[in-house]
C-alpha cells in the first residue's frame, strides 16, 4: 500500500515534519497517562483533592499539547494535500490538452470529468488520511511498547505477542473475505448496477410494456442483493471483529496480569495504572489504519489513473513546420499513413481544394479528421507540407490554420458575440456582427450580447452550426475540418444551412467528413474510405461513372427512390 | 424527510434492535474500562486473597469480549437493516419515475437518481444510527450517575449535550451555507468542464488552452477556499472538544476525590469512574463530523421529494366520449409544455389500419410528441388521442411498439434482452426473432451465443446491429401498431438502407408511422405527413405530392441533390 507515494513531490519534507511532531506527539501520549494515573493514584490514597491538582493541571497541559501537536500535523498534512492534489489536477489538465480530443473519446467525457473533479478530491483525502496514519503505525505503538517494558516486563511481552498475532489474523480475514467477494463480483456487479441499468433504460421498458412489472423485478433483484451482500459482509467484518476481539482480549489480559502482580505486591498501582490507561493507546493506530480504508483505496485507485493520464506519450517534439499561410501554392502529401484503424493512405493536395470523405462508419472518417487536426500521430508513413516532412501534424502552425466544426460545435456559457470570437478574442463587436450576419444569424443580432447555453438562451442545432460558421468567417483561417455537422439537422435546416457554408469553403482548404452525400456535388475530391483504406478518390462525376463503392453508397441512398421518381417522370 | 421517517417507523423492531446493539457496544466499551480500574485499584488494596478479585477479572474478560461482539453484530444488523430499506426506496423510486419518463431526455439523467438512494444510506449508518444509539446511552449513563449524585449528573448532563447536540447542530449551522455554496460551484465546473471536454479540438485550434486552464483553476481556487475554511473550523472544533473531554475527566476526578474523601464512594471506584469517560466520549465525537454532511444528503432528499410531487401532477383529466375507427386518431388535441408555445392547438389527425405513414418535419414540430401523445406518455390538454378507438392506458404495449433512436440494451444476456419484449417466449420463439432480423449467425458467433452478456457483447455491437436487436423486441410485441421514432439516425446511408429493408420486410401487414426528418426510403410509404410548428402543411402520397407539391418536390431534390 502507498508505494507510489514517494513519487509525489515534496513528500519528503511533510513525512519529516510529520516525524517529528508524532514523536513528540507520543512522549506527550504517554506523559498524559502517567499524570493521570499519579493524579488518581494520589486520591487512591486518601489524598486530598488539593494535593492532585498539580498532577491534574499537568494531565490536563499533556492533553492540551498532544491534541495541539494533532492539529498542527493535520494542518501540515492538509496543505500538502491541497497543494499536491490541485498541482496533480492541473498537470492532468493540461496534458489533456495536449493529448487532444481523442482520449475523451476514448475514456468517454463524463469519465474524465469526473476523475478529474471527484478524483482529484479522493486523492486528496487518501492522502489527508494515509500519510499521519501511516507515520503514527510506524512511532507511536513502538514508542508506547517501549515505555511499557521498561515500567512492566510481563504486560511489555503480552502487548509484543498480540499484536503480530493481530495482524496476522486481520490480514488472514481480510483475504478470505475478499477472495468472497471476487468470487462473487461479477454477480454482485450485476445485482448492484441493476436498479441504475433499469432507470437508464425505463423508457425501454415502457415501450416494451414492461415498466409496471419490472418494479417485483427491481424489489427480487434487491432483495437477492442484500442477502448476498450479508453473507459476504458476515466473513467482511469478521476482520475488524478480530481486530477489536484480540485489542480488547489482550488489554483484559494485561490488566489481569497487572491486578495479580499488584496482589503479590511486585508493583504499585501508579506504574500499573499508567499502563492499563496506555495499553488501548497502544492499539489505536493499528484500529485507524483499518478505518476509512475504502476512502483510501478510491482515492489511490484515482491517483494512479491520473498518474496513467500523465503517462501517456505525446506526440514527440520534432522540428517545427514552417508555414504562415495556405494559399494557392501550399502542398500536402500523404504517403502510406497508418494510424489507429487507417491503413495505406496516400493523397496529395495543392492549394485550396475541398476534399469530401466518406463512408460506412467505422470506416476511418473520422480518425483521418483526427490526424489532419494533429490529435493523432502517424504508426508509419509521412505527411509532409511543402516537402517538410512530419510525423504528426501536432504543429502550431498548423494548427493554428486551422477551423473545426463537428456534428455538435463547442458553445460556451458566455454571450454570443464572445462564442463567435471564440478564435480571435480581440475580434470588434463589428467585426462579430458582420460575421453573424454572413452566417445568417441575423435573427439573434439584436442578442449577441445575450448569454447563452447553461442558464441562458438554448439554441437550436442549426444555430450552433451558424456559430460555428460565423467564428470560422471571422478568424479567416484558411484550413477548414468538418466532420459530419449536419447528420442531425432536418432536410431544409441543413439546406439553409448550406448556402452559408459553401461561401465559407471559396479559397479554403477543406475537408469534409460526411454521410449526406449530397455535399459531395460541391467537392472537388471525394475520399471513399472502406475499412480503414482508401476504396476510391476522384470527382464526384468521376466516381459516379465508375460503378464501384461511391456507386454503391449513391444507390443506398437513394434506394428505388430512383425508380420511383423514373416511374413519376414517365408519368408526367 | 418523506424518505427517512417512514422507513424508521416500518422497521421498528429492527431499529430498536440496531441501536440497542449500538449503545450496547459503547457500553461494554466503557464497563471494560470501568472494570479494569476497579480490578487494578481493588488489587493495588492488597486483598487478603485472589477470590476478592475474582469477580473483576471475569468481568474484565466478559466485557472485552462483549464489547467486539456486540459491534459485530451491529455492523451486521444496520448493514441488513440499511439493504432492507434501500431496496424498498428503489421500488418506490422506481414507482414514482415511472409515469414520468416523457420528462427525462436521457436515461443518464433518470439514473443519477439512484446516486441520491445510495446517499440516503449514508443518513443512516452515519448519523441516525449513530446519533440515536449515543442518545440511548447518554440518557442510561446520566441515569446511572444520577444514582450517585444528582447535582454532578446534571453537570456531566451538560457536557454530553453539548456533544450531542449543541456542536453537531453548530457545526451543521456553519458549514450549511459553505456546503450548498460548494455544490453550485461544483455543478458549474462540472458544465464548464464537460463542454470545454467536448470542444477539446476547438480549444487546440484556438491556441487559448492555457485562457481555458487558467479561467477553471480560478474557479477550483475558490472552492479549495471555501473548503480550507470548512476544514480549519473541523480541525479547530475537533481540538475543542479534545479539551473539553479534558476537563471532564478533571471534573470527573476532582468529584470522584472528593466523594472518596467523604467516604461516599470506595476509592477503588475514582479510577473506573475516571476511565470511563474516555470510550463514551470517544462514541460523541463523530457525530458533529456526521452532523456536517447533513445539507449534502438534504439536496438528495429534496430531489427526491420533487420526483415524488411530479408523479402526482400526471394526473389525467376526463375526457369527453368520442369514436373513431382509426388505428390512431388525434381529435382536437391541444398539448403544451409551457403556456407560451403550444406544440399542438386543436389538431386533427388519423391514421388508418394498415397504412404506412411517415412524418416529416423539423426539429421541434412536434414529431417525437405525437408519439408520445399517441402512446399516452403524455396525456393532451385539450381533445383526445384515441388508439384503435380506446385512449391509450397501461396496456397500450399491446397496441403500439416502438423502435425509437437508442433502445437500450439491458446488461443480462443478449437472450433475455430480446425476450424482454414477451417474457413467456420461448428461446425457439427469442431465435425465430432474430433470425428474421439478420442477426441469429451473427449472435451464434460470439463465445457463449444467446448467453452473452450484453456489456461484453454490447460494445461489439454497432448501431444497426443494436437497432436490430430491438426490431426483434418489436417483433416479439406482435402490436398491430409500430412507430419508428427516427431509427436511423447516426446510421451510414447504406447501414441505413440494410436497416429499413429489413423494418419493411418483417413488418408487412402492421400500421407503421415513421418518424424522419429526411426522405430516403419513402418511396415505400402510403403517405407523407409533413409537420411544422404543430400544423400539417403537407399531407398525400408520395408519388403525389412530389408531382404537386413544389416544397416536397425541393426537398426531395434538397436530399437527392446527386441525381440529375
Amino acid at each position: 500500500m502507498g508505494k507510489d507515494l514517494f513519487r509525489y513531490e515534496g513528500v519528503a519534507p511533510v513525512l519529516a515534519g510529520l516525524t517529528f511532531f508524532t514523536i513528540i506527539q507520543a512522549v506527550l501520549i504517554i506523559l498524559q497517562a502517567k499524570w493521570l494515573a499519579m493524579a488518581i493514584t494520589g486520591l487512591f490514597n486518601g489524598g486530598a483533592v488539593d494535593a492532585a491538582a498539580a498532577d491534574m493541571a499537568l494531565f490536563f497541559a499533556a492533553l492540551t499539547g498532544r491534541y495541539f501537536i494533532h492539529f498542527l500535523k493535520q494542518k501540515i498534512v492538509e496543505r500538502y494535500s491541497e497543494k499536491t492534489s490541485n498541482a496533480l489536477r492541473q498537470k492532468v489538465l493540461a496534458k489533456l490538452f495536449s493529448l487532444g480530443p481523442r482520449l475523451a473519446q476514448k475514456e468517454g467525457t463524463g469519465k474524465l470529468v469526473t476523475l478529474i473533479i471527484e478524483g482529484t478530491g479522493q486523492f486528496r483525502t487518501y492522502l489527508d488520511l494515509f500519510l499521519p496514519k501511516m507515520i503514527n503505525m510506524l512511532i507511536i505503538p513502538v514508542s508506547i511498547w517501549l515505555f511499557i517494558v521498561w515500567s512492566d516486563r510481563t504486560s511489555g511481552v503480552i502487548l509484543a505477542v498480540t499484536l503480530p498475532v493481530l495482524l496476522i489474523f486481520m490480514v488472514l480475514l481480510g483475504f478470505v473475505a475478499r477472495k468472497k467477494a471476487d468470487s462473487q463480483w461479477e454477480g454482485y456487479q450485476r445485482l448492484a448496477g441493476h436498479f441504475t441499468d433499469s432507470l437508464r433504460g425505463l423508457q425501454t421498458l415502457t415501450y416494451l410494456g414492461r415498466a409496471r412489472s419490472h418494479s417485483q423485478q427491481i424489489e427480487r433483484v434487491s432483495e437477492d442483493y442484500r442477502k448476498s451482500t450479508m453473507s459476504t459482509l458476515k466473513v467482511a467484518f469478521l476482520s475488524s471483529f478480530a481486530l477489536d476481539f484480540f485489542t480488547m482480549l489482550s488489554v483484559a489480559t494485561v490488566a489481569v496480569f497487572l491486578g495479580l502482580g499488584l496482589i503479590d505486591g511486585d508493583m504499585t498501582l501508579l506504574p500499573a495504572l499508567t499502563i492499563l490507561i496506555l495499553a488501548p493507546e497502544y492499539f489505536l493506530p493499528v484500529r485507524e489504519l483499518g478505518t476509512d480504508y475504502h476512502a483510501t483505496l478510491n482515492g489511490q485507485e484515482a491517483g494512479r489513473a491520473m498518474q496513467a493520464i500523465l503517462a501517456i506519450e505525446e506526440a514527440k517534439a520534432e522540428q517545427p513546420v514552417f508555414l504562415e499561410r495556405w494559399s494557392a501554392d501550399d502542398e500536402l502529401v500523404v504517403s502510406n499513413v497508418h494510424a489507429a484503424s487507417l491503413k495505406n493512405i496516400s493523397f496529395s493536395i495543392k492549394g485550396h481544394q475541398k476534399i469530401g470523405i466518406i463512408g460506412a462508419s467505422g470506416a476511418g472518417k473520422s480518425t483521418l479528421i483526427d490526424v489532419l487536426g494533429g490529435f493523432l500521430g502517424l504508426d508509419a508513413g509521412t505527411i509532409s507540407i511543402n516537402g517538410q516532412e512530419a510525423a504528426h501534424l501536432q504543429k502550431d502552425a498548423w494548427q493554428n490554420l486551422l477551423t473545426y466544426i463537428p456534428q455538435h460545435p463547442y458553445t460556451f456559457s458566455g454571450t454570443l458575440a464572445d462564442n463567435i470570437r471564440f478564435y480571435k478574442p480581440d475580434a470588434t463587436d463589428e467585426d462579430v456582427l458582420k460575421a453573424a450576419d454572413q452566417a445568417g444569424l441575423s435573427s439573434l443580432k439584436a442578442l449577441v450580447h445575450e448569454t447563452i447555453g447553461e442558464g441562458g438562451r438554448q439554441l437550436s442545432g442549426g444555430q450552433m452550426q451558424r456559430i460555428a460558421v460565423a467564428r470560422a468567417l471571422l478568424s479567416d483561417r484558411p484550413i477548414v475540418l468538418l466532420d459530419e455537422p449536419t447528420a442531425h439537422l432536418d432536410l431544409e435546416t441543413e439546406a439553409a444551412l448550406k448556402e452559408t457554408m459553401l461561401p465559407l469553403f471559396e479559397d479554403r482548404l477543406v475537408f469534409f467528413a460526411t454521410h449526406r452525400l449530397h455535399w459531395m456535388q460541391e467537392m472537388d475530391v471525394v475520399i471513399v474510405l472502406e475499412r480503414g483504406h482508401i476504396a476510391e478518390m476522384g470527382t464526384h462525376e468521376e466516381l459516379s461513372k465508375k460503378g464501384g463503392m461511391y456507386t454503391a453508397f449513391v444507390q443506398a441512398a437513394q434506394g428505388d427512390a430512383h425508380e420511383l421518381a423514373y416511374s413519376i417522370h414517365e408519368r408526367a | 424527510m418523506n424518505w427517512l421517517i417512514p422507513y424508521m417507523k416500518e422497521h421498528k423492531r429492527l431499529l430498536a434492535v440496531v441501536v440497542f446493539l449500538g449503545s450496547l457496544t459503547i457500553f461494554a466499551a466503557s464497563a471494560l474500562l470501568f472494570s479494569s480500574g476497579y480490578l487494578i485499584s481493588k488489587a493495588a488494596s492488597r486483598p487478603e486473597n485472589l477470590l476478592m478479585i475474582y469477580v473483576p477479572i471475569v468481568m474484565v474478560r466478559t466485557f472485552g469480549i462483549m464489547r467486539s461482539v456486540s459491534r459485530y453484530l451491529d455492523r451486521l444488523t444496520s448493514h441488513s437493516l440499511i439493504l432492507t430499506i434501500v431496496s424498498r426506496m428503489r421500488v418506490r423510486l422506481y414507482e414514482a419515475l415511472r409515469p414520468q419518463t416523457a420528462r427525462f431526455k436521457t436515461g443518464d439523467a433518470l439514473s443519477l437518481f439512484a446516486d441520491d438512494i445510495e446517499h440516503l444510506q449514508d443518513v443512516y449508518i452515519k448519523l441516525i444510527f449513530p446519533w440515536l444509539s449515543a442518545l440511548l446511552l447518554y440518557i442510561v449513563s446520566i441515569a446511572a450517575l444520577g444514582y450517585f449524585s444528582v447535582p454532578f449528573a446534571l453537570v456531566m448532563g451538560l457536557y454530553f449535550f453539548v456533544f450531542t447536540v449543541l456542536v453537531p447542530l453548530v457545526s451543521l449551522l456553519v458549514t450549511k451555507a459553505k456546503q450548498t455554496r460548494q455544490k453550485e460551484q461544483r455543478a458549474a465546473q462540472y458544465s464548464q468542464l464537460a463542454d470545454a471536454v467536448m470542444g477539446l479540438g476547438d480549444w487546440i485550434f484556438s491556441g487559448r488552452q492555457r485562457s481555458f486552464i487558467d479561467s477553471y483553476e480560478r474557479r477550483e481556487e475558490e472552492w479549495t477556499k471555501i473548503e480550507a475554511f470548512k476544514r480549519s473550523f473541523t480541525r479547530g472544533r475537533d481540538f475543542a472538544l479534545q479539551l473539553l473531554i479534558g476537563t471532564a475527566v478533571v471534573a470527573m476526578m476532582i468529584w470522584a476525590g472528593g466523594q472518596s474523601t467523604s467516604g461516599q464512594i470506595a476509592p477503588v471506584l475514582i479510577a473506573a469512574f475516571t476511565l470511563v469517560l474516555f470510550p463514551i466520549t470517544e462514541a460523541f465525537l463523530p457525530l458533529s463530523s456526521a452532523a456536517e454532511s447533513w445539507s449534502g444528503w438534504s439536496h438528495s432528499l429534496n430531489r427526491l421529494d420533487a420526483v415524488e410531487q411530479g408523479k402526482s401532477q400526471q394526473a389525467k383529466t376526463a375526457s369527453p366520449a368520442a369514436s373513431s375507427s382509426a388505428a390512431i386518431a388525434l381529435q382536437d388535441v391541444s398539448f403544451s409544455y409551457n403556456e407560451q408555445a403550444p406544440i399542438f392547438d386543436h389538431f386533427h389527425m388519423a391514421i388508418e389500419h394498415g397504412e404506412k405513414v411517415a412524418i416529416l418535419g423539423p426539429s421541434g414540430s412536434g414529431k417525437s410528441t405525437l408519439m408520445q401523445l399517441a402512446f399516452g406518455l403524455i396525456a393532451p390538454q385539450n381533445g383526445v388521442v384515441l388508439i384503435n378507438g380506446y385512449e391509450p392506458d397501461d396496456d397500450i404495449s399491446r397496441e403500439i411498439a416502438v423502435l425509437n433512436q437508442q433502445p437500450y440494451l439491458f446488461n443480462t444476456t443478449v437472450m433475455n434482452n430480446v425476450r424482454l419484449a414477451k417474457p413467456n417466449a420461448s428461446d425457439q420463439e427469442v431465435m425465430e426473432a432474430v433470425k428474421k432480423v439478420h442477426l441469429h449467425d451473427y449472435i451464434q458467433a460470439l463465445p457463449n451465443g444467446y448467453h452473452t452478456m450484453m456489456q461484453e457483447a454490447g460494445a461489439r455491437f454497432s448501431g444497426g446491429e443494436r437497432q436490430r436487436i430491438a426490431l426483434a423486441r418489436v417483433l416479439l410485441q406482435q402490436t398491430p401498431i409500430v412507430i419508428l421514432d427516427e431509427p436511423t439516425i447516426g446510421l451510414d446511408p447504406i447501414t441505413e438502407r440494410q436497416l429499413m429493408d429489413t423494418v419493411f420486410e418483417v413488418l408487412h401487414g402492421n400500421t407503421i408511422v415513421w418518424i424522419t426528418h429526411h426522405l430516403a426510403g419513402m418511396e415505400k410509404m402510403d403517405r407523407i405527413v409533413f409537420l411544422e410548428e404543430g400544423k400539417i402543411q403537407m399531407d398525400g402520397p408520395p408519388a403525389e405530392l412530389f408531382a404537386a407539391n413544389t416544397r416536397y418536390k425541393r426537398l426531395y431534390e434538397l436530399d437527392y441533390g446527386l441525381m440529375s
